[in-house]
C-alpha cells in the first residue's frame, strides 16, 4: 500500500468526519490533523505493513493510533512545560537587568 | 568632573530619583504578572522514580506474552508504585505540568502504560509484534517526563552559575 495515498485518504476522511463537529474551526482541525499525520507518519507506515501481513489485529492497530494520539498530548505538554521553563528563566534575567540598571543610575 | 557636567549628573539622578517609585511599581507588577511562570525545581527522587518506573515497567510489558493471571500479582505491585508517583507529584507545589504528563500516563483509559496492563488484563495475553510496538510507544512517554524533569535541572544549573558569577 503507497502510504502517501493512504495519510491523504486519511486527511480527507479525518477533516470530513471532523468537519461536522468542529465546523467553526476548520483551520485549526485541519492544522491539528497535519500534524498528527506527519509526526505519525513512520509508525502509520510500519503499523500498516504488519496488519497487511497479519502481524497484528485490528484492534492492536486501534490501539496502537490511540497510543499515538495520547503520545501527542503528551509532547504538547512536555512543549508546554520547556516554554515555561524558558520564560521563567527569561525573567529572572530581566528582572536582574532591572535592578541592576536601577542600582547603577541611582545609587 | 567639570562643574557643567557634574549639574548635568545631578539633574539625571534628581529625575531618576522622581521615577524610582514608578519602576518600583513596575517592578512588584512584573513579580506578580510572572507568579504563573513558577515551575517546581528539579526533583532527583521524581528523575530517579521516573527512571525505575520506566525499566521495571517496559521489563513487566515484556511478559505479557504470557497468561495475565500468572503475572497478577507483579502487575499489581507495580501499578501500586505508579500511582505511588502520581500522589507524589500531585502534592508538588507549581507542578502542574509534571504531574498533567503523569497522570496520562498512569490513566487506564488512555493507551500508554497503565492503558497496556489494562488490555493484558481484558485480553489474558498479547502477542509479541504489537508488545514491541507498544512498547515503543510507552518508552516514548516515559522519556518525556525524564527529560522535562532533567530540563528542570538546567534552569537550576543556570540559576546558581549567574548567582556564583554575581557573588
Amino acid at each position: 500500500m503507497d502510504i502517501e495515498e493512504l495519510l491523504k485518504l486519511l486527511k480527507d476522511e479525518l477533516l470530513l468526519v471532523l468537519g461536522e463537529s468542529y465546523g467553526d474551526y476548520k483551520k485549526e482541525t485541519k492544522a491539528d490533523i497535519e500534524a498528527f499525520l506527519t509526526l505519525s507518519k513512520v509508525k502509520l507506515e510500519r503499523w500498516t505493513s504488519l496488519l497487511q501481513a497479519g502481524e497484528l489485529t485490528v484492534e492492536d492497530y486501534e490501539w496502537l493510533l490511540v497510543s499515538q494520539k495520547d503520545l501527542l498530548i503528551l509532547n504538547a505538554l512536555y512543549q508546554a512545560g520547556i516554554s515555561k521553563l524558558r520564560l521563567g528563566h527569561l525573567k529572572n534575567k530581566i528582572i536582574k537587568t532591572i535592578v541592576n540598571t536601577v542600582v547603577t543610575v541611582v545609587i | 568632573m567639570k562643574p557643567s557636567l557634574s549639574f548635568q549628573y545631578l539633574q539625571v539622578k534628581r529625575a531618576m530619583l522622581f521615577r524610582l517609585p514608578f519602576l518600583l511599581l513596575l517592578l512588584v507588577l512584573f513579580f506578580v504578572s510572572c507568579k504563573g511562570l513558577k515551575t517546581a525545581v528539579f526533583d532527583q527522587y521524581s528523575y530517579q522514580q521516573a527512571i525505575s518506573i520506566k525499566v521495571e515497567g517496559l521489563s513487566l510489558m515484556g511478559d505479557a506474552t504470557e497468561a495475565y493471571a500468572e503475572n497478577e500479582e507483579d502487575v499489581r505491585v507495580f501499578l501500586l508504585e505508579l500511582d505511588k508517583i502520581v500522589e507524589y507529584e500531585k502534592n508538588k507545589p507549581d507542578n502542574a505540568v509534571s504531574y498533567a504528563m503523569w497522570q496520562a500516563v498512569a490513566n487506564e483509559d488512555r493507551n500508554l502504560l497503565a492503558g497496556f496492563f489494562k488490555r493484558w488484563r481484558d485480553k489474558g495475553q498479547l502477542s509479541n509484534v504489537f508488545i514491541d510496538e507498544a512498547k515503543l510507544q510507552v518508552s516514548e512517554s516515559l522519556d518525556l517526563i525524564i527529560r522535562y524533569e532533567a530540563n528542570k535541572n538546567k534552569t537550576n544549573e543556570t540559576n546558581i552559575l549567574n548567582f556564583l558569577s554575581a557573588n
